[in-house]
């Protein structure tokens, strides 16, 4: 994984290079590692395998989706971005994270080859949501940390108000019961 | 025999932001730039308008409008780059200025305003220019950003 560098630019840079996908939300481009996502899907081939969550604690996640077995709170890339409402159309399942984000395209998959570190000057939740910027097609973007757009207090706040239902939309989808 | 004491008396940049003239001490700034690319993306960090890409170092866009005028200020083709100070590091940020900017020697005299951000004044042909600190007039406007917030909520 690239490592972040300070804010600039080095001459030669040898530091590995790392494969992202550049989705969009709304009027905005964001760069995300493809490590971290298991699958991309469009948001109709999801059908009955969503549910709805009993108490959505969380404006950003009203929704569980259950993929092969694991299940996974929806996550809407607008309202965790704090930007207006956009149109997704497909959803980021996340690798190492119980999230799946909901986006408005794929853009791109391409190559990182430098992240730089954010500003100090950006002292808000930007800290959590990014890993640093990236500069790629002479564009500066946001490269997101994955383990950001849920935090584990968010992730206990889910699981205190909706006790058990992670874990119940894989068995009930996995033994065939309707969700 | 005489002393050039031209050395010893401090140099300031007089800038504009929206109408009024401000001053920075020639030691934190580094550059005026024109025209660059400004590049946005989500965050929620006050004050900053987006980044520009500045001989391969990101350099935040920060309006001193807020802290300065009580609202952002007008839009600006010309940025000017100054040192930061943050705690433990020091940082460029770019400030974006109406018009171009001057760089004028002179002596700082007491501030006569009451704003704490103003540091002193500049006699400059008899009109007198605020000499900012910088990072409390950042402070300032990150302040009265984040109070508006509450209000605005309140009322909507």
């Amino acid at each position: 994984m690239t490592q972040p560098v300070s804010s600039s630019l080095t001459p030669r840079d040898t530091r590995p290079r790392e494969q992202v996908a550049v989705f969009s939300i709304g009027q905005y481009s964001f760069v995300i590692s493809a490590a971290a996502i298991q699958e991309i899907r469009s948001t109709d081939s999801l059908g009955g395998a969503v549910m709805d969550l009993d108490r959505p604690v969380l404006r950003k996640v009203r929704h569980i989706v259950e993929r092969d077995s694991r299940s996974y709170y929806v996550v809407s890339g607008y309202e965790h971005f704090r930007l207006p409402q956009s149109r997704p159309t497909t959803v980021l399942i996340l690798r190492n994270a119980p999230a799946a984000i909901l986006v408005d395209q794929i853009e791109e998959m391409a190559e990182m080859r430098v992240l730089l570190a954010l500003p100090h000057s950006f002292v808000g939740e930007e800290r959590t949501w990014y890993r640093g910027l990236t500069v790629l097609d002479r564009r500066v973007l946001p490269v997101v940390n994955p383990i950001g757009f849920l935090s584990s207090r968010e992730l206990k706040q889910l699981e205190d108000q909706n006790p058990g239902m992670l874990q119940f939309a894989a068995a009930a989808r996995h033994q065939g019961g309707h969700v | 025999m005489s002393v050039d004491n031209s050395s010893h008396i401090p140099s300031f940049v007089v800038f504009q932001i929206g109408k009024r003239r401000v001053a920075l001490s020639q030691n934190c700034v580094a550059e005026l730039i024109a025209s660059p690319v400004l590049f946005s993306f989500p965050h929620t960090s006050p004050l900053i308008t987006g980044i520009v890409l500045r001989r391969g170092r990101i350099v935040p866009v920060m309006d001193l409008g807020p802290g300065l005028l009580g609202e952002p200020s007008p839009l600006a083709r010309f940025f000017l780059v100054v040192e930061r100070q943050i705690p433990n590091v020091s940082e460029r940020c770019a400030i974006p200025v109406q018009g171009e900017c001057e760089l004028v020697s002179g002596s700082m005299l007491p501030a006569a305003e009451r704003e704490n951000f103003v540091i002193g004044t500049l006699d400059l042909n008899e009109e007198h220019i605020d000499i900012l600190d910088l990072e409390k007039v950042i402070a300032a406007g990150a302040t009265r950003i984040t109070d508006s917030v509450p209000a605005a909520e309140a009322l909507s």
